[in-house]
């Protein structure tokens, strides 16, 4: 149990005190390198805040993605440290399940519909990212 | 941050060597002052005084040398010398490049000496003016007058052999397999290239960073291209493909040359200058390639700082930039796969 304000509070009200009362009294050339720390700070602002609840979910979709459709044939691709085929990661280490994610994309492993569903979770996979990393950028692609 | 240094020479270094280099019976320096800009090199402008000879006068000068961290594609000064000579001579509009020189007395490392061009080149100012039809389309002629360089050639012989799309993207794959993060869509974006090859081209000259950020505008023209340090043998389309890349259109990701037009007035002046037509699915091979290509970079600068220890926050955060780029290879292989309810 921590006491209030949260970290993101904080880091938000420390980003604010920093952007609109410190970075001005800088000089020119190092103000640059405020707004770098600024969004540095809104960045780790936004993780502390979402948490992982919604990685733990589109990892869940991928566990769920392996154990449920057919096994992808192993082919003889250049290796990541896991195998494109293994069985590795299903149950594992979240970063064991995405290795075995990208040695299967990497050979091609799935096809029609399982390639599809693959399409999906990239596309799931990006667009979690972007929302804490970038969330500009992603409504200046068209993305809520 | 640490700010550009300045040459640890004294400017009598400097003069001494300019001196020499240009016949002149004496050579004044003045002071040497850092340029913005230049991740890999660092520029410092400065006036020189000959006092005869074919630069007689007061000439606008800059020192242009690698800065400590090197990367692997970069060239050597003198080979970036033969490479921006090679482009001058052509008619290609970039600063005349006078000498290069390997007297560590001057700045520590190898250097060039080129004249100093006026201009802006911060992309966030270029990108924030109102679009720029006829710089793109000028831009477009000079890329064309590049691509007519064609190897071989005996003052180019320091350049790299050239490498196909399938070393490229080995290249790549390499890459990714020294980091210990799995990025799946990035290596699913290499097996569409990789099924996806296009077919056989002669290679030319290529930049290899011509983008937004690495030209110099004098009000709304354009003054000269900079930043030759990665050219090298390659197909013309990369060049293309590099210069429409999401990530170098800044402010405006609706201009998809460079931040600064729309794409066709690129190919217009390209075409126009080459007398052939440019194959819109070339580019897109290769656009999709400048993303992965970038996306690397970006992880491999965030790991100066993860693995190196450099202490460099706008490298560290430059990594978190990768999955813009991910985002893009999606979007430009897969435009009917977005979710509707994103």
């Amino acid at each position: 149990m921590r006491d209030p304000p949260s970290g993101p509070r904080l880091l938000a009200l420390a980003r604010t005190v920093l952007s609109e009362e410190l970075t001005p009294l800088l000089p020119p050339d190092r103000q640059d390198e405020a707004r770098l720390v600024a969004a540095a700070m809104a960045l780790a602002e936004r993780e502390a805040a979402a948490g992982d609840a919604h990685f733990a979910t589109i990892l869940s979709e991928l566990a769920a993605f392996y154990q449920e459709g057919p096994s992808p044939s192993r082919c003889a691709g250049p290796s990541l440290s896991l195998h494109c085929g293994e069985r590795a990661g299903v149950r594992g280490d979240p970063a064991d399940l995405l290795r075995r994610f990208a040695a299967d994309l990497r050979c091609g492993a799935f096809a029609a519909a399982r390639e599809r569903a693959a399409r999906a979770l990239l596309w799931r996979l990006t667009l979690a990212r972007l929302r804490l990393e970038h969330p500009e950028f992603l409504a200046a692609n068209g993305f809520a | 941050m640490a700010a550009t240094p300045s040459p640890r020479s004294e400017a009598s270094a400097l003069a001494r060597f300019l001196t020499e280099a240009s016949g002149a019976k004496a050579v004044e320096v003045g002071p040497l002052t850092p340029l913005a800009g230049g991740a890999m090199r660092h520029n410092w402008r400065f006036d020189a005084q000959f006092s005869d000879g074919a630069l007689a006068g007061v000439q606008r000068l800059v020192l242009r040398s690698p800065g400590p961290a090197r990367f692997a594609e970069s060239l050597a000064p003198g080979t970036e010398f033969a490479v921006l000579r090679a482009a001058f001579v052509a008619g290609v509009r970039v600063p005349e490049p006078l000498f290069a020189g390997a007297d560590e007395a001057i700045c520590g490392r190898p250097f060039l000496v080129m004249r100093h061009i006026a201009g802006i080149a911060a992309p966030a100012r270029i990108t924030a003016m109102n679009a720029l039809p006829a710089v793109a389309e000028q831009l477009g002629r000079e890329l064309a007058r590049l691509h007519r360089i064609r190897p071989p050639r005996r003052d180019l012989a320091a350049l790299p052999a050239y490498h196909d799309p399938r070393s490229r993207i080995a290249a790549l794959r390499a890459a990714l397999d020294r980091r210990r993060e799995p990025r799946p869509v990035l290596e699913w974006g290499i097996r569409w290239l990789e099924t996806n090859l296009p077919g056989p081209i002669a290679p030319v000259l290529c930049h290899r960073d011509f983008r937004t950020g690495n030209y110099l505008l004098e009000g709304a023209a354009l003054a000269a291209i900079l930043d030759w340090e990665f050219a090298g043998w390659g197909d013309p389309y990369e060049d293309i493909g590099w210069f429409c890349c999401k990530a170098w259109r800044f402010a405006r990701l609706d201009r998809e040359a460079g931040g600064i037009a729309d794409r066709k007035s690129l190919y217009r002046g390209y075409e126009s200058e080459a007398g052939r037509r440019i194959d819109p699915q070339r580019v897109h091979f290769w656009e999709i390639l400048a993303n992965l290509r970038w996306a690397v970079i970006a992880l491999q600068q965030s790991d100066r700082y993860m693995l190196a220890g450099e202490r460099n926050l706008d490298l560290a955060l430059t990594g978190r930039r990768a999955t813009e780029s991910e985002l893009e290879i999606l979007m430009l292989i897969d435009p009917a796969g977005a979710p509707r309810d994103a």
